[in-house]
């Protein structure tokens, strides 16, 4: 038992904590105890509520309250908690003269489509001039025709965006999407807890870490390194690949080796070492490293995979002019670079690295960040699924998570 | 009440119906109207697109075959729970409201005010405190396995227990409050009487107290045990893989698979369930020469 862990130090959240300390004004020099898009950022909004999470990240926005109308001199941006370099929305709003108001309450690709699905398709605003999905969503907003094609006079820095992204299977040209954030699908863990090192998907089933394994429970995050390590590729998936791999996942549940399904809530688990191995995010991996040595992030020998979290104006967008700004402000590099420098996953720009080391060398250099091509050969990426497959894998998955 | 004033006659008979009419129409409204629509959900079939569904009535009563058979474990599992919870609760609720009701002097309203303190942090941040309490490595798990009462699983988060035992903490205050109201209203000159008659303590206790106790008993009981069939916020964050309950199901069923009318029909379900259990209780506690 040892008293190395003094119970105090988490009765509140340290990311809570430097979140109220940011929320005050105070220099928080360990700012990245906050999680980008994942685990804190859910657990907070999970705790706390959404309009707490609102409120306090309006810091330096939302200055007109919430709730109001759009209209010309007002943006409304939803994006997931805590995946924003902080002085972002203020220096958007000097440099562009709207008022923002930026929420963090987008914290589950499917339970926002089932809250906004109705009123999108009743054309009614859903209090949003712009939401950062991610790719399987923006397929599916687009198929349903509920976003906006975007106006690339309005965004000259597009020229900025990787080629490979704009090559898409998802949005050819990016006509209506703009990725912000890509990141890696891959295991992390707990080193003094695994006492060895984790290469394989293999390892999370491994008995010595029986009961100390979690899984994401999104269809494709959870199963797509599965698939990769059962020999079968999420790019090119079939019912069949997919219902292997949910029948591996379903046998080691059985086992009694997985511990959790998780949402973004897992990195809780990982940190107390509750967890040994987990399926993770890597920007979230990154940012708890800052606090903790013994976690790495590794893709499976097998492959891991990759998503995309892209910019999109619903069709009852109030400002679609300044939902445009907003994205070419965010592809201006050296915004970008500051951006990137805070939330700590792998930048949809191409050759940031001379932006990234004139903001922060150490993050420029980190593999995590800035994978190199070794890493990224392993990647694999889900390809546009047709509303059938989709709902046909989700349910396969939810089936084995039990919930 | 028949010996109103004449004055008031007339104006007591519209008054009452008055007085209902904002709850009555509120509940109109937010319940009657919702469980109508749940209903003919609960009945319905999914056709046209798979994320734009329009839901067909059908009397599609295969939705409840349906949701039985694929969710009867966590429908058990959730009843189970809930009972040993209900249970639980009992045994630590009896013992403390009744210290509060006879007992306590001039401390009862500290310690009531103690009973509802936790009330003062919301629901999920008590859940979620319970994940560190419990840790692994915490010292609650290691001072359990020293004594040999850890679960085979050697761990409490992510099992039963840890489940039950959240149930249990989030759920205690509504099982002492009624059983201390009903203690309480107990005239301590009927245990005299019963003292007098040569009753010892505990029978007068078993024969006095516990009987007119019942109505506490039984109002705590359904405080918890319904709320707690139906909860998932306890199976979710203290639960594993092998512990979710029916509300975990119907939650994940509204929201990422978004089958509603197979939602519905377990609503449904976990209600009649629950209705069924609270009247056989109810029944075999039978309380009408009590209250």
């Amino acid at each position: 038992m040892a008293g190395n862990r003094p119970i105090t130090r988490h009765l509140i959240d340290p990311r809570a904590r430097a979140r109220l300390s940011r929320a005050a004004r105070v220099p928080d020099p360990s700012r990245r105890h906050f999680l980008g898009r994942g685990a804190a950022g859910a657990a907070a909004v999970a705790v706390l509520g959404p309009s707490f999470v609102a409120a306090c990240g309006g810091d330096d926005g939302d200055s007109a309250g919430s709730g109001g109308g759009g209209g010309e001199g007002r943006l409304r941006v939803s994006n997931w908690p805590f995946y924003i370099d902080e002085t972002f929305v203020s220096d958007f709003e000097a440099a562009s003269g709207l008022s923002v108001s930026y929420k963090e309450d987008f914290n589950d690709n499917e339970e926002w489509f089932a809250k906004v699905k109705d009123s999108l398709d009743a054309g009614q605003d859903i209090g949003s001039d712009l939401v950062v999905p991610s790719e399987f969503m923006v397929a599916r907003l687009i198929r349903l025709g509920w976003l906006d094609e975007l106006d690339d006079a309005n965004i000259p820095n597009k020229v900025n965006l990787r080629t490979d992204l704009l090559d898409s299977t998802i949005d050819a040209q990016r006509k209506y999407s703009a990725p912000y954030m890509s990141g890696m699908v891959g295991l992390a863990y707990n080193s003094s807890a695994t006492g060895r090192d984790i290469t394989s998907v293999e390892d999370l089933w491994d008995p010595a870490f029986s009961g100390r394994v979690s899984l994401f429970s999104d269809a494709q995050d959870g199963l797509g390194m599965v698939m990769l390590s059962l020999g079968d590729d999420p790019a090119d998936p079939s019912t069949e690949a997919v219902q292997r791999a949910a029948d591996k996942v379903a046998e080691e549940k059985d086992r009694g080796q997985i511990r959790r399904f998780t949402g973004n809530d897992y990195a809780d688990d990982l940190a107390s070492g509750n967890v040994a191995i987990a399926q993770a995010y890597s920007g979230d991996i990154v940012q708890l490293q800052a606090d903790n040595p013994d976690l790495q992030f590794v893709v499976p020998e097998a492959g891991g995979t990759t998503f995309v979290d892209a910019m999109v104006i619903p069709t009852t967008t109030r400002n679609k002019a300044g939902a445009e700004q907003w994205i070419d402000f965010v592809y201006d590099r050296a915004n970008y670079a500051k951006l990137i420098a805070y939330v700590q996953y792998v930048p949809v720009l191409s050759d940031m690295t001379a932006d990234l080391q004139a903001v922060d060398p150490e993050v420029a250099a980190n593999p995590l960040v800035n994978p190199p091509q070794e890493i990224l050969d392993k990647l694999s990426i889900w390809p546009a699924l047709t509303d059938e497959q989709d709902a046909e894998y989700t349910t396969i998955y939810a089936d084995v998570t039990g919930e | 009440m028949a010996g109103t004033a004449a004055g008031g006659r007339r104006r007591s008979r519209v008054a009452p119906y008055a007085m209902v009419l904002p709850a009555v129409a509120y509940l109109g409204v937010f319940f009657v109207y919702p469980l109508w629509s749940l209903l003919r959900t609960s009945l319905s079939r999914n056709s046209g697109s798979v994320f734009l569904p329009t839901l067909e009535f059908d009397w599609a009563w295969s939705n409840y075959g349906d949701a039985f058979t694929d969710f009867r474990d966590q429908i058990v599992r959730s009843f189970v729970y809930a009972g040993l919870a209900t249970a639980i609760c009992i045994a630590l609720a009896y013992p403390l409201a009744y210290v509060i009701a006879f007992k306590s002097g001039r401390y009862r309203n500290l310690l009531l005010g103690l009973v509802i303190l936790p009330f003062f942090v919301t629901f999920l941040v008590r859940t979620l405190a319970w994940k560190t309490i419990l840790a692994d490595d915490g010292w609650v798990v290691s001072a359990l396995d020293t004594v040999g009462l850890l679960p085979r699983e050697g761990r409490l988060l992510s099992t039963s227990w840890g489940v039950v035992g959240g149930l249990v903490y989030n759920f205690l205050p509504f099982m002492v409050l009624p059983l201390y109201v009903s203690l309480e209203k107990i005239d301590p000159r009927l245990l005299e009487a019963a003292g007098d008659l040569y009753s010892t303590s505990w029978r007068g206790f078993r024969k006095v107290v516990v009987p007119l106790s019942m109505p506490g008993v039984i109002a705590g009981s359904l405080l918890v045990f319904i709320p707690a069939s139906g909860d998932f916020v306890n199976a979710q964050y203290l639960g594993g893989t092998q512990n979710t309950m029916i509300g975990n199901v119907i939650q994940k069923q509204f929201l990422v698979v978004k089958d509603y009318p197979a939602a519905a029909a377990l609503s449904f379900v976990l209600m009649a369930i629950i209705l069924a259990a609270v009247l056989a209780y109810t029944r075999a506690l039978g309380t009408d020469d009590l209250v």
